[in-house]
């Protein structure tokens, strides 16, 4: 009699795909709320990086003769500080909102190319590792964030018969800022696409949220913007290598002409570091003041305005070169009428919070901070704008201070509006109330202590870039006050990591509405589920949200927009 | 009821999902092209400022990641 016996079957596991793991599926993914919070990661980690630059440059310039760097480390250090904070934090940071936001708010399901999304984030990581692993090599760029020519020239033509930039540092700049610049074309059409053509129904373009109308302007002033600094930046790397000669005067090139390139590029580019945290600020202030914006429409249209005039204000940078006059004339002109529709905008925002229920959370204290600071840095950018007072302060820390008042003031502190108003959207968790404030007070502090002397410095006469000082000039109790408030600075961003790693792990669950919001990507779970909504909404007046939790008051049966 | 609302829920309907469609089928197809494209490119352009081998496997690489970006079969 044959027996039989039964052998248990072996357990068959399939090996997981790559997309299957918890590193395929960030590697592979196109989803854009992914792609979003990869951006801003990506961002914070190099505003750390830039943030280490900018304290090491302040440590070096707290007292005179100072010796912590040696010059030629300090100008590679306040060169990728530039270059890191602008190009590898406060843009990504800003695509990265986009990124998240803005098909949650217009009600799409996705960005209209998602590979090329996705492809454009690894482009930003892997410029932002190639940049900054100069460093590793001693070698990192050394000529400032705008690269001028002749001293970023390879060959022997500053003027001294010295080679120029020998090393790789400008190589690295160069190939860095090219491989940046495909991330932003490719971020910057699918922004336009997604925008004008995955609208929900109903949403008229007079209808967009005013954070998805300042990220299509800046998408369009990226399309147009970077090819300048493309080219410019080719044409370097043909002078270099090549034996071109197109910045060299000796042979016939002229180093104006990498200036003209570069500002042509580098003014639209400070509106598309301002523009969106405009957005934000605009989508901030309505929902903590319990009113619709004020001034929709003109918020919008001078977004438009700016974007224009973005294009013809740039040799405002190039006063001091020795300008026709009537060039000088122009580009006064129209940098002090780029200050119009920039106006028009703060007068909107007053208003809205003006006679509103003003609910001071994280959110509204830094879009307020916002306001007060940006305030100063564009009043300081009209004062500019006068030909002979730009002679006088041209290249002192006047102009830092300038920039900084609009890029910190301005850009940064509307990051941390939009930050503290959609990091509930984006994790499900409310951020710390209390640290929150603290940050925002330190910051406000320590931005005023470090920058606003920075006015009086300029005026004392103190160039910019320079390593160090002698200890005879008036100049130092100033840099000391500065260096204080830097750290201070540096303090609010530890407060802010602490408060964003402590949320995360136990926050407060923030439901899906948590600030009784207006616009549609708060009619989504937080976070929101991988199609966003799986019914698309219908549209019918600028608050869309607004109108489905209120349906007898909703917008549209009253407004006419 | 006005035009522009007649028109709105006609978006409406037109956007719903076509029945027994499941949340499953709107999901996000994921794609590691962009990513091995981008670390072509960046192999590409360190192989142009160190070494034309590496330059050399950063083109074929490049060549390679597009290939396959055009070839990869989407919903």
């Amino acid at each position: 009699m044959a027996t039989r016996t039964i052998v248990e079957a072996p357990v068959v596991e399939r090996r997981k795909r790559l997309d299957e793991t918890y590193i395929g599926e960030w590697l592979m993914t196109t989803d854009h709320k992914k792609i979003g919070v990869m951006y801003m990661l990506t961002g914070f980690f190099f505003f750390l990086a830039g943030g280490v630059e900018a304290l090491l440059i302040r440590t070096q310039l707290a007292v005179p003769n100072g010796h912590v760097l040696s010059p030629e480390v300090y100008n590679q250090v306040f060169t990728m500080h530039g270059t890191t904070m602008i190009f590898l934090f406060v843009m990504p940071t800003l695509t990265g909102f986009g990124n998240f936001v803005v098909p949650l708010m217009i009600g799409a399901r996705d960005m209209a190319f998602p590979r090329l999304n996705a492809f454009g984030y690894w482009m930003v990581l892997f410029a932002g590792i190639f940049l900054s692993s100069s460093f590793l090599l001693g070698q990192a760029p050394n000529g400032g964030w705008f690269n001028y020519a002749p001293l970023s020239e390879l060959t022997s033509n500053c003027g001294n018969a010295v080679m120029c930039t020998p090393g790789l540092n400008e190589d690295f700049w160069l190939l860095g800022i090219l491989l940046l610049g495909i991330s932003s074309i490719a971020g910057s059409l699918n922004f336009v696409v997604t925008i004008l053509k995955m609208r929900a129904p109903g949403m008229t373009i007079n209808r967009m949220p005013l954070f998805t109308w300042m990220t299509l302007i800046t998408a369009f002033l990226l399309l147009f913007a970077i090819p300048s600094l493309t080219a410019a930046s080719v044409m370097e790397l043909l002078d270099r290598h090549l034996g071109a000669h197109f910045f060299q005067f000796a042979a016939g090139g002229d180093p104006l002409l990498w200036q003209h390139l570069f500002w042509s590029f580098g003014h639209p580019e400070v509106y598309i570091l301002i523009l969106p945290a405009f957005g934000m600020i605009s989508e901030v202030l309505p929902v903590f003041s319990r009113k619709p914006i004020f001034g929709y429409t003109f918020i919008a249209w001078s977004g438009v305005a700016i974007g224009f005039l973005s294009f013809t204000v740039w040799a405002h940078h190039m006063f001091a070169v020795g300008l026709p006059p009537i060039a000088q004339a122009f580009f006064a002109t129209s940098t002090t009428l780029i200050a119009i529709p920039t106006a028009v905008k703060i007068f909107n925002w007053i208003a809205t919070i003006a006679l509103g229920k003003v609910s001071l959370k994280v959110p509204m204290l830094f879009a307020c901070g916002f306001i007060a600071m940006f305030l100063i840095g564009g009043l300081d950018g009209a004062a500019l704008a006068v030909v002979p007072f730009d002679y006088q302060v041209t290249d002192t820390y006047f102009v830092v201070s300038h920039l900084h008042y609009v890029l910190f003031g301005g850009t940064v502190f509307g990051i941390f509006a939009g930050f503290y108003y959609w990091f509930p959207k984006m994790s499900g968790k409310l951020m710390n109330e209390r640290l929150g404030q603290i940050q925002f007070w330190l910051m406000l502090i320590g931005i005023n202590l470090t920058f606003f002397s920075m006015h009086i410095l300029g005026l004392l006469g103190m160039p910019r870039r320079v390593y160090t000082y002698p200890d005879n000039l008036g100049w130092n109790e100033i840099n000391l006050l500065q260096t204080v408030g830097a750290f201070m600075l540096g303090l609010a961003i530890m407060v802010f990591f602490w408060n964003l790693i402590t949320s995360l792990r136990s926050g407060l669950p923030a439901g899906d509405d948590p600030w009784d919001a207006y616009t549609l990507e708060w009619d989504t779970s937080s976070p929101p589920v991988h199609y966003n909504f799986l019914t698309i909404p219908t549209v019918r007046s600028r608050r869309p949200f607004y109108d489905m939790k209120n349906p007898d008051i909703a917008d549209w049966k009253t407004a006419t927009h | 009821m006005t035009e522009e609302q007649n028109q709105g829920e006609k978006g409406a309907k037109k956007a719903l999902p076509p029945k027994g469609v499941q949340e499953q089928a709107l999901s996000h197809q994921r794609s590691i092209w962009p990513f091995g494209l981008a670390v072509a490119l960046i192999i590409l352009l360190v192989g142009l400022i160190t070494n034309p081998v590496v330059l050399g496997i950063g083109v074929v690489l490049t060549v390679a990641a597009i290939v396959g970006w055009g070839l990869e079969r989407r919903k």
